[in-house]
C-alpha cells in the first residue's frame, strides 16, 4: 500500500483538524502510519507463560534508564584518578538530585543485569531459541555479556578502594590464559597494573565502545524479535489461545512493570543511596573483603576453591577456560540442544545451582584470623 | 646498651687483664667449644652451645677474649692456665671493665660498627647500677644482666632481651622482684603501673615503637630516675609543645620552688593514664584541687578551663552523633566529617593549652573548635533534613506512580482479556 493511498483513505475527523495536519505531515515524511500499522497488527499470545514475555521489555526499559542516567552523570564525571572520586562525591553531595541519578544508575545496573539473567534463563527453559530464532538467542547472549562488561567497566569509575582492588583481581583473570593472557591483561589495564590509565580506558569502554556495540546488537535483537514474533512454548504450541495487541494492551501491561521498577529504584535510592566508599589509594594494602559485583561472585569464589594445579595445569587457568567454554556454550545453546533430550536442561540446572551456592559462600562473612 | 658488651669480655680475656687493651687477632682454633660442648655439664655446656649464635662469635671473637686461657691447648690444665690470663667466670665487678675494653675503644669499634657509641662504660659508671656495683653491691645489673652472657644478639634483633619490645620485661626481671627491690628501698611495681599506662598501650598494643619504654625516660647504660628538676625536660623530649607551654606557665617557677617534679605531679610517672577534663575538677581524679582550695583563683581558673573543654567536647559529640545518623541514612558526609576532624583537632589544641594554665588561652582555642563543631553539626542536620526531603519526595512519587499503575490496570481491565479464538470457550468475559 502506498503512502499516498493511505493518506487519502484516512482523512481525520474535523474535530481533530490540528492533530490531523501534524499526523499527515508525519505520515508523508516519516512513514509514521506504517509504524503505527505495524504496532497495531502485532499480537502477543496469552498463555500461562506470558509473564516471562515482560522480562525482555523490562530489560530494555532498564537499559534505557541506564542510558539516560549515565548521560546525566557524564555531565559531572571526570575520568582521571585525581578527580574521578571527587567528581562522584560532588555529584552525591552537591549536585541537585545528583544522589538520585547516581543511585538509580548504580541500583539500576544491578537490576538490569538481574533482569537480563532472568530473561535469558526464562527463554532457555521455555526453549524460545528454537528455529528460526537461533540468532535472536545468540544476539541475546551477546547482550548479556555486554551487560556484564558494562557492570565490570562501570564498577571502577568511582575510583574507590573496593572497586580499585576488585578491578585488580578482575583484570588478573585474563592473565591466566596461556600465551596471550598477559597481553590481554595489559590491554585491559593500559599497563602492567591498575592505574589512572586503566580508569581512562574503562571509561572509554563504558561510555563509548560498549554502548556502540550494544546499540547495534540490541537493534538486531529487537529486529529479530519483531521479525519472528513471540515464541510460544512447546507445551502450549498448537493449542487454541487468546492474543492481545502489542499496542496498547501488551505495552500497558509492560508499563505497569516499568512504573513498578521506577518506584523500586527510587525507593532504593532514597533509603539506600549507593555508597561511595573511600578513595582508592594504589599504595595502600588491599583491604579485607574485596569482592566484585554479585554477578561475578560465583566465578570469583569458584577460582578460590580451585587447587593450584590440576593434572599439571594451573587451576586458575583451567577455571578461566571453563568459564570461557561456558560462555561459548551459552551462545551455542540452540545447536547444543537435542530435541527430546534433557541433558542441556539438567546441565543448566546444575550450573545455576553451583553458581547460587558459590555466590552464597562468597557472601558469607569471612572469619577473622584470631589467636589459635 | 646498643652494642653487645661481651666482645670486650672476649677481647680482654684473650689479652689478659694486665695486658694492653687492644686485643690480638682471633686465633684460628677455638678448642674451648670442642671440649665444652661434649662435656654435657649443665654449668658449662649450654653457654658453649649458645655462643655459636653470639654476635661476637660471628665477628670472629672466641671464648679466650673474655675468659682468657689458651684455646689451642688440648689439656684442661694448659687451656685454663692462669699464667695465660685465664680468669674463668668473670665476677660482676669485672664485667663492665671487661666489656669496656673493646666497647670503649673507638678505633676497635669502628672496624665493626662505625656508628656504634663507645660511652657505655662511662655512662654505666654514672648510673644507679654502676654506682651500687662500685660500692660492692653484686645484686645490681651489669652488662650481662641485660644483654646476656653468651648468645648475645644485637639490640635490633628481636631475640635480644634489650630489643625495643623486650626491654621492659628485662628491667622488670629485677625491678619487679619485691624482695630484691625492698632491699634497695625501691618500689617493685613500675612495670605493673607502666602496663596500665597510655605509653604501654601505644607501644605494646599498637606496636608503636616511638612510645616510651623504661630506657626512654631513665636512660639505658646510665639508667637512673630523672631528677625532680629534669622531669619536664625528659617528658619534653617527646611532648615538646606541652613542655614549652608548661615552662611559660606560672606553675614552672612555683613547682621549682615547691620542689614538685613537673609533669609527674599531675600525670604520675609510670601509670600515665589518658588525661581528661576530670583532672580539672574536684574529686578523686582532680589534680588542681590537690593544691588549689575551692574558691581560690587557681580553682576558679581550673573550673573555667574545664567548662570550656567540656562544652566543646559535648558539642563535638553531639555533631558526631548527627553525622553518624546521616551516615547510617546513606548520606554523603565526607565534607562534614572533615569539619568534625577539624573540631577534634581544635579540642586537642585547647587541651594542650591547659599547660599554659591561662583560661583565656584555652577559651580562644575552644572558640575556634566550637565554630567548626557547630558547622559540622549544621552539616549533619542539613543532611538529615535532606534525607527527610528525599523520603517525602519518594512517597509523593510512589503515590503518583501507584495512581498511574491503578489507572493503567483499570484501562487494561476495561479493554478485556483480548479476542477469543474458536475452541477456547473458557475465560470469556462480558464486555464492561
Amino acid at each position: 500500500m502506498s503512502g499516498a493511498k493511505r493518506s487519502s483513505s484516512s482523512v481525520p475527523e474535523p474535530s481533530a483538524a490540528g492533530e490531523s495536519r501534524l499526523r499527515a505531515w508525519a505520515r508523508d515524511r516519516l512513514g509514521w502510519d506504517d509504524l503505527a500499522h505495524m504496532a497495531e497488527k502485532k499480537r502477543v499470545p496469552v498463555h500461562r507463560y506470558t509473564l516471562f514475555y515482560y522480562l525482555g521489555g523490562m530489560a530494555l526499559f532498564l537499559f534505557l534508564v541506564q542510558v539516560a542516567t549515565g548521560i546525566l552523570l557524564l555531565l559531572y564525571y571526570r575520568p582521571s584518578s585525581a578527580e574521578a572520586f571527587e567528581s562522584v562525591q560532588y555529584v552525591m553531595a552537591d549536585v541537585p538530585f545528583g544522589w538520585l541519578i547516581r543511585s538509580i544508575h548504580s541500583w539500576g545496573a544491578n537490576l538490569f543485569v538481574g533482569v537480563v539473567f532472568a530473561h535469558l534463563i526464562s527463554v532457555f527453559f521455555l526453549k524460545a531459541y528454537r528455529a528460526p530464532r537461533e540468532m535472536t538467542w545468540v544476539s541475546g547472549g551477546v547482550l548479556l555479556f555486554l551487560a556484564l562488561g558494562f557492570g565490570f567497566s562501570g564498577y571502577l569509575l568511582p575510583w574507590n578502594t573496593l572497586a580499585f582492588f576488585a578491578t585488580k583481581v578482575g583484570t588478573d583473570v585474563p592473565a591466566q590464559i596461556p600465551g596471550i593472557g598477559h597481553l590481554l591483561s595489559r590491554i585491559l589495564r593500559g599497563g602492567s597494573d591498575v592505574t589512572g590509565a586503566t580508569l581512562s580506558r574503562f571509561y572509554g569502554i563504558h561510555v563509548a565502545i560498549l554502548p556502540a556495540i550494544t546499540t547495534l546488537i540490541l537493534g538486531a535483537h529487537l529486529l529479530l524479535v519483531q521479525r519472528h514474533g513471540m515464541s510460544v512454548p512447546r507445551s502450549v504450541e498448537g493449542k487454541t489461545r487468546r492474543t492481545i495487541s502489542f499496542v496498547p494492551d501488551f505495552l500497558m501491561r509492560d508499563m505497569v512493570g516499568w512504573l513498578a521498577a521506577v518506584g523500586l529504584l527510587a525507593a532504593l535510592a532514597a533509603f539506600f543511596p549507593w555508597e561511595l566508599g573511600v578513595k582508592a589509594d594504589p599504595f595502600a594494602p588491599a583491604p579485607a573483603g574485596i569482592r566484585p559485583e554479585w554477578y561475578f561472585l560465583w566465578m570469583f569464589q569458584g577460582l578460590k576453591y580451585l587447587p593450584s594445579k590440576i593434572a599439571g595445569i594451573p587451576g586458575e587457568t583451567l577455571g578461566v577456560f571453563f568459564f570461557g567454554a561456558l560462555a561459548a556454550a551459552v551462545v551455542a545453546v540452540p545447536w547444543l540442544d537435542r530435541r527430546g533430550k534433557r541433558g542441556i536442561a539438567v546441565a543448566a540446572i546444575v550450573i545455576l545451582a553451583l553458581a547460587a551456592v558459590l555466590t552464597v559462600l562468597a557472601l558469607l562473612p569471612v572469619p577473622s584470623a584470631g589467636p589459635k | 646498651m646498643r652494642y653487645p658488651f661481651f666482645a670486650v669480655l672476649f677481647l680482654a680475656a684473650a689479652a689478659g687483664l694486665a695486658q694492653p687493651a687492644r686485643p690480638a687477632p682471633p686465633p684460628a682454633v677455638n678448642g674451648c667449644i670442642e671440649c665444652h660442648t661434649v662435656l654435657d655439664d649443665p654449668r658449662i655446656t649450654p653457654p658453649a652451645k649458645l655462643f655459636a649464635d653470639d654476635v661476637h662469635a660471628k665477628a670472629g671473637f672466641t671464648c679466650v677474649f673474655c675468659h682468657g686461657g689458651d684455646a689451642r691447648q688440648e689439656s684442661q690444665e694448659d687451656a685454663h692456665d692462669p699464667k695465660k690470663g685465664f680468669i674463668g667466670k668473670p665476677r660482676p665487678q669485672q664485667i663492665p671493665q671487661l666489656c669496656g675494653k673493646c666497647h670503649s675503644d673507638p678505633a676497635l669499634m669502628k672496624q665493626y660498627d662505625p656508628s656504634q657509641r663507645v660511652d657505655q662504660l662511662s655512662e654505666y659508671q654514672t648510673s644507679g647500677h654502676g654506682k651500687a656495683l662500685a660500692r660492692g653491691d653484686q645484686t645490681v645489673a651489669q652488662c650481662a644482666s641485660c644483654h646476656g652472657a653468651h648468645g648475645i644478639q644485637p639490640v635490633k634483633d628481636s631475640r635480644s632481651p634489650v630489643s625495643p619490645t623486650k626491654v621492659a620485661q628485662t628491667c622488670n626481671h629485677c625491678h619487679g622482684d619485691a624482695a630484691l627491690m625492698a632491699a634497695h628501698k625501691l618500689p617493685s611495681d613500675p612495670y605493673a603501673k607502666w602496663s596500665r599506662s597510655v605509653h604501654y598501650r601505644a607501644r605494646v598494643e599498637r606496636a608503636d615503637l616511638s612510645a616510651p619504654t623504661c630506657n626512654s625516660c631513665h636512660g639505658n647504660h646510665g639508667a637512673a630516675p630523672p631528677q625532680v628538676g629534669s622531669v619536664t625536660n625528659v617528658c619534653g623530649t617527646c611532648h615538646v609543645t606541652f613542655a614549652d607551654q608548661f615552662k611559660l606557665s606560672p606553675h614552672w617557677e612555683a613547682f621549682k620552688e615547691l620542689g614538685l617534679p613537673g609533669c609527674v605531679t599531675c600525670h604520675e610517672n609510670h601509670e600515665i593514664v589518658k588525661p581528661s577534663e576530670a583532672f580539672l575538677a574536684e574529686g578523686d581524679q582532680g589534680k588542681c584541687s590537690s593544691c588549689h582550695e575551692a574558691g581560690s583563683p587557681g580553682a576558679r581558673a581550673a573550673a573555667a578551663m574545664r567548662t570550656d573543654l567540656v562544652g566543646l567536647d559535648g558539642e563535638i559529640q553531639q555533631a558526631s552523633r548527627l553525622v553518624d545518623r546521616a551516615t547510617e541514612a546513606g548520606m554523603e558526609v565526607s565534607k562534614v566529617r572533615f569539619d568534625l576532624v577539624a573540631a577534634s583537632n581544635a579540642l586537642t589544641k585547647a587541651r594542650s593549652q591547659i599547660h599554659l594554665f591561662r583560661p583565656s588561652a584555652v577559651h580562644e582555642a575552644v572558640a575556634e573548635g566550637l565554630k567548626v563543631a557547630r558547622k559540622a553539626a549544621a552539616g549533619g542536620q542539613a543532611r538529615l533534613k535532606e534525607r527527610d526531603f528525599r523520603q517525602r519526595g519518594l512517597f509523593v512519587s510512589l503515590g503518583l506512580i501507584l495512581l498511574t499503575i491503578v489507572a493503567l490496570v483499570v484501562k487494561i481491565r476495561e479493554r478485556g482479556p483480548g479476542p477469543e479464538e474458536p475452541g477456547d470457550p473458557g475465560n470469556r468475559r462480558e464486555p464492561s
